[in-house]
């Protein structure tokens, strides 16, 4: 008896230029092609023989062989609540992404894990947006736990989980660029000195090699034993490596160059009782530097700012970046009063550069009391209509704790709310929330 | 009055923000409902007797009225907007979602409950918003008979089609552009066969399928063959083989006939799975339930137009306490809901091994040869090697779908354990739709 490959190659021929092949269900008596009721036609004889096999092979399909992987190893954490795993596949869908490392870094912190169907859309992210964020990879793999590591040992595309760990010296002897920083990274997480020994000895390197010793530190904890090797660095040969020496300085608690721009600062703002008989009472009293001398060039100080910063003037911009720069204690003892009330004496025409300054030096400086203080003025209608003000909303919508800002806008009743204010609450909102749900 | 009182006689259970995220239209309907879902936006809110309803502050001077009925769901905005839900009535159940929306004991204002009123007045008189009782019998007669002797010469001419083909070879279909197969189907439209159209259409990528394109074209030709082979004879085939070869050919039933013929089966019925597609601008939803006491399949058809929301009533991984009645046919399978009494949380189901889902499948197709498409509950492990698969617990195994992808989130949910899933099996491989996680929770696919 001919097969159902007989029929589908007869078929590919056409009955013109082929008989039909003589293909039945075994144990089932053969479609006649001749006699009462067989059709006259061979193309419909064909067709015939077909749908009984067709049928019988569909129903008579056996079972095939596969064999599963090895199961993973159970992973002892449990994962995130069933509303924190929503809202993280919201996020991989296109909901606030910028978010994600937040999301990621406060289940890591609570030991929980990312649910298991989600770790493909995420692994997947963290692999395509490695290049600007090698930090999300690292976030990812550390709360994807064992299933993540599992997981990569079945996709090639995800490797870097387990490539992550960070430890294998050759990976800073020998390995890519971006394996020697995972390995400076995992080092300075384990041993701060022992990385800053490494960064020593490599340091007459290129200066590309430099920025990247540099931008390792911009994710750690720095102390004021990174402080000489900084100070150094902002009289490098090249503009980026002072760039990163500065920007680093100016988050460090204690150095000199903090107090260096103390001193330019408090040149630059000062309050002021108010005159006698008027109602004015305190108020701050603003003077931008007269000059750039080559003491605050070294320090980084630039006049001309970038992007919604150009529209500035140079003195305004030179002082804007000395507040971003300023230790914010600086302010609360000179002023001997809090963050709030501080603000409650900013002038109207330079608010929004104070605010950007001040707004900058808190995130710079982790500083949350200044970050809450600011965000709840603009919002409670602080000027910050200016691009750049907006842009600085933005920011701090994203750093500042959630759970001590207003979610609401105490913007008076009927008026129109502006889009960067009402975009801010929505993600305050949604940052709360958001870390409410990944509370254990 | 009929309306099932069950569901109006509390407040209904409070869904979850995911659930009313799914209703949207689309993504920024979602983005713009979330930011819209705060108090500030909505002065006056209220919830009483499965509906909600609100007044939300836009920018002209008269706020947007929004109403809910949650029994449906189904919606009304005195918004512009053409969505549906649009965002007022997206950001109110979001609120609701949040626990922001109060009872109101005084029940609804005037403009929420004279809307109310009419759905529910709506609801008693027909069960669905399908066409109505034909008027006149005589005429209805007449018009049948017509499009009895339409189908009857458009199938003769399919047949004639189909023998063309396989006289003339099926090598050259894959030089033929759609246009080959929209010709045929266009015909089977005049013929008031839509059935055997829309299985037309789908052929004019078989060709391009890849390897084995040959034998699954011939597959189609032959059951189309025997489809029209069989509604020449339908005279001497039982009753509800009857039904399966007209329900096949397009011969669509009335849900209302279906309701008024048929007995209800009430049951504990698990929403297991749900597969939407989008063909020719309508969207087709299935939905796949089992019944926990009766163990019988069924499926739920529901359809869009592109744009207008799928019947949303029942959750995938909920229990649905319902009557259901199935259309007639050889393997009773399609069931229209005739009423939801209530609905819970669902637990996983019991899946099976694969034996006797291959089993199941054959009896089906022993009834019915043109099903291509049935239920699966399984309890199996993914592999990957040689190709993607599952396999059970005996050892057997069942290769993937190539249409469904890498599956990646049913082997990171496995972790290279036995899941309970399910899906469609079909005869290119099993189609997954839901698995359920170790704390029994379901996942869509």
């Amino acid at each position: 008896m001919s097969t159902w490959q007989d029929l589908v190659t007869a078929s590919l021929l056409g009955t013109e230029r082929t008989g039909v092949p003589r293909s039945g269900v075994p144990g089932l008596p053969l479609l006649a092609d001749a006699g009462p009721g067989a059709p006259d036609d061979p193309a419909a004889l064909l067709l015939a023989r077909a749908a009984l096999l067709t049928v019988a092979r569909r129903g008579g399909r056996p079972a095939g062989h596969a064999e599963p992987p090895p199961a993973a190893e159970p992973d002892p954490a449990p994962a995130v609540s069933p509303a924190a795993g929503r809202r993280l596949a919201r996020m991989l869908g296109g909901e606030h992404p910028d978010l994600l490392a937040e999301w990621l870094t406060a289940a890591v912190a609570r030991d929980r894990r990312v649910p298991a169907h989600l770790l493909p859309a995420l692994l997947d992210r963290a692999r395509r947006v490695s290049q600007s964020d090698p930090e999300l990879r690292r976030l990812s793999a550390a709360a994807g736990g064992s299933r993540a590591r599992w997981l990569a040992g079945l996709n090639p595309d995800w490797t870097f989980v387990t490539a992550h760990a960070g430890t294998d010296q050759n990976a800073w002897r020998l390995g890519s660029k971006s394996q020697r920083r995972d390995y400076l990274t995992a080092l300075r997480a384990r041993d701060p000195a022992a990385a800053r020994d490494l960064v020593t000895l490599g340091w007459d390197g290129a200066a590309p090699e430099r920025v990247m010793f540099l931008s390792v530190l911009a994710n750690a904890d720095l102390s004021l034993a990174d402080e000489p090797l900084l100070e150094a660095a902002l009289d490098d040969g090249n503009a980026e490596v002072r760039g990163w020496a500065a920007h680093l300085l100016s988050r460090l608690p204690g150095c000199a160059l903090g107090r260096r721009m103390a001193r330019r600062a408090l040149g630059c703002v000062r309050i002021d009782p108010g005159v006698l008989g008027d109602h004015l009472g305190d108020h701050l009293v603003i003077s931008p530097p007269v000059q750039w001398d080559v003491a605050m060039r070294r320090d980084g100080l630039s006049p001309r700012g970038e992007g919604s910063l150009q529209q500035l003037d140079d003195r305004t911009h030179l002082l804007l970046e000395i507040l971003a720069r300023t230790p914010l204690c600086t302010w609360t003892r000179e002023f001997a009063r809090p963050a709030e009330q501080i603000l409650g004496l900013l002038p109207g025409p330079r608010a929004p550069v104070l605010f950007t300054g001040w707004s900058r030096a808190a995130m710079a400086q982790r500083d949350q009391e200044w970050m809450i203080a600011l965000i709840n003025w603009a919002l409670a209608g602080g000027p910050t209509g200016t691009r750049f003000g907006a842009e600085t909303l933005r920011q701090l919508a994203r750093r500042a704790d959630p759970a001590r800002c207003a979610r609401e806008t105490k913007a008076s009743r009927g008026a129109e709310i502006p889009s960067h204010i009402r975009d801010a609450i929505s993600v305050l909102r949604f940052r709360y929330d958001m870390l409410k749900e990944l509370e254990p | 009055m009929s309306v099932p009182q069950a569901r109006v006689s509390s407040v209904a259970e409070r869904w979850d923000r995911e659930r009313v995220l799914a209703l949207a239209p689309d993504v920024p309907s979602q983005r713009t409902a979330q930011s819209l879902a705060s108090g500030r936006a909505w002065p006056a809110t209220g919830a009483g007797t499965g509906a909600l309803w609100g007044e939300c502050r836009g920018s002209g001077a008269a706020p947007y009225r929004a109403v809910v009925d949650l029994s449906g769901p189904a919606y009304q905005c005195s918004c512009p907007s053409r969505k549906l839900p649009c965002k007022h009535v997206l950001a109110l159940l979001l609120l609701w979602a949040d626990g922001a929306v109060r009872d109101d004991p005084a029940g609804p204002p005037g403009w929420a409950g004279s809307w109310l009123m009419a759905r529910a007045a709506r609801a008693s008189r027909a069960p669905s918003g399908e066409q109505p009782e034909p008027k006149d019998p005589r005429a209805a007669a007449r018009r049948a008979e017509q499009r009895e002797s339409r189908v009857a010469s458009g199938l003769a001419e399919l047949d004639r089609w189909l023998c063309d083909q396989a006289r003339q070879g099926l090598a050259a279909s894959q030089q033929a552009g759609y246009g080959h197969w929209d010709d045929i189907a266009a015909r089977m439209i005049d013929a008031q066969a839509p059935g055997l159209a829309e299985r037309l259409r789908a052929l004019a990528s078989v060709p391009h399928s890849g390897a084995g394109w040959d034998g699954r074209l011939l597959e189609e030709y032959a059951l189309l063959h025997l489809l029209a082979v069989a509604y020449r004879r339908q005279g001497e085939l039982p009753p509800p083989l009857r039904e399966t070869v007209r329900s096949r050919i397009g011969f669509s039933l009335r849900q209302a006939d279906v309701l008024a013929g048929g007995q209800p089966v009430r049951d504990h019925w698990q929403v297991l799975a749900r597969r939407d597609l989008e063909q020719d601008r309508i969207r087709a939803r299935r939905t796949w339930l089992r019944g926990r006491k009766t163990g019988r399949d069924a499926l739920l058809l529901g359809f869009a137009a592109a744009g207008q929301p799928l019947d949303d009533s029942l959750t995938v991984g909920t229990d649905a306490d319902a009557d259901l009645v199935f259309y007639p046919g050889a393997v009773p399978l399609r069931a229209v809901l005739q009423a939801k009494h209530d609905d819970g949380d669902g637990g996983p189901p019991d899946g099976g091994p694969v034996a006797g889902l291959l089993a199941g499948y054959a009896a089906a197709l022993a009834a019915d040869p043109w099903l291509d498409s049935w239920p699966a509950v399984l309890r199996v492990t993914p592999a990957r090697a040689p190709a993607p698969a599952v396999r059970d617990g005996d050892g057997d195994a069942l290769p993937l779908h190539p249409g469904a992808g890498d599956c990646w989130p049913l082997f990171a949910l496995s972790a290279g354990r036995p899941v309970a899933l399910a899906g469609e099996w079909t005869p290119r491989g099993l189609w997954p739709l839901t698995a359920w996680d170790e704390d029994g929770r379901a996942v869509t696919l």
